[in-house]
């Protein structure tokens, strides 16, 4: 049961690791405890109250990050992170691309459809800048911020569209 | 209205985790507890079994502001006490439940 540890992030493990899995092997295994864990976990990630050993309060923010890039004069990119970027760039746009066609073969011009198309214009300089951003968070929360940013603006395009195949002026067609 | 005192804000901002936060605090007021017995005398005390993750999630919000500290401890199981900052908080947030009970209890007797 202890592997639930693992989904929270590695400072918080290095702190409290030992003993919430000391906690947890008394506990009878549960769904309510297993959301109970997951649900701490996100909250760990997402409200972080511990820093890791090599960082001093205030560090472990993206807007300190951030303002650190600015203040050197944009982000500092290594040849690595450029290829990690420019390839997922690219690959993103080819399987939004494609995604889209099959999904037209589909269903047309529904706007589910047609919120996939808008969605995808933003796509790919979304997935480049939170990858640069996010490089030094873990895959889960790099893949958490990037799903739920994502799944955001799909909804809101799917509204967008929604509201426009909806929307009649009085008076025109 | 009476101001809110500032040892009483101190457990202000803990959202989904202020109960477990007051809960935690009233647990370790008779003394250092580590995490399994402090579930075992909550769940005594107010019949509400915290789960590992609300549990964890409490206590380092209340120990990053200070309110609780660990102790040094030879097995895994870390003992946790009140600072004097988090005993002054959970005086006064103990304090302004019982006022806010007795004002309620006073106007269901005159209801």
């Amino acid at each position: 049961m202890t592997w639930l540890l693992r989904l929270y992030p590695a400072p918080w493990r290095e702190r409290y690791g030992e003993e919430f899995a000391a906690v947890l092997v008394r506990q009878r295994l549960t769904p309510g405890l297993v959301v109970d864990v997951v649900a701490g976990a996100i909250d760990a990630r997402l409200h972080p109250q511990i820093q890791s050993s090599n960082q001093t309060k205030g560090e472990d923010t993206m807007t300190f990050e951030m303002l650190q890039r600015c203040a050197a004069g944009g982000p500092k990119l290594s040849p690595s992170d450029r290829r990690i970027a420019y390839w997922l760039s690219i690959g993103s746009s080819l399987a939004i691309a494609i995604l889209y066609i099959v999904l037209t073969k589909l269903y047309r011009e529904a706007p589910a459809v047609q919120a996939v198309l808008w969605t995808s214009a933003f796509f790919p300089n979304f997935i480049y800048q939170q990858m640069v951003y996010l490089k030094k968070r873990s895959w889960l929360t790099q893949g958490l911020v990037l799903g739920a940013g994502l799944s955001a603006m799909y909804l809101f395009m799917v509204g967008i569209c929604l509201l426009g195949t909806h929307l009649h002026f009085p008076g025109r067609l | 209205m009476t101001q809110k005192t500032k040892d009483d804000a101190e457990l202000d901002d803990f959202g989904r985790f202020s109960e477990p936060a007051l809960l935690i605090l009233v647990s370790l007021a008779d003394g250092p507890k580590h995490g399994y017995s402090m579930t075992e005398d909550i769940e005594i005390i107010a019949s509400v079994r915290l789960g590992p993750g609300t549990l964890y999630g409490a206590l380092a919000r209340l120990e990053a502001r200070g309110l609780i500290e660990p102790l040094k401890s030879e097995d895994r199981r870390n003992p946790y006490r009140l600072t004097p900052l988090g005993e002054r908080a959970l005086r006064a947030r103990l304090d302004s439940m019982m006022a806010v009970a007795r004002a309620g209890q006073r106007r269901l007797a005159s209801a």
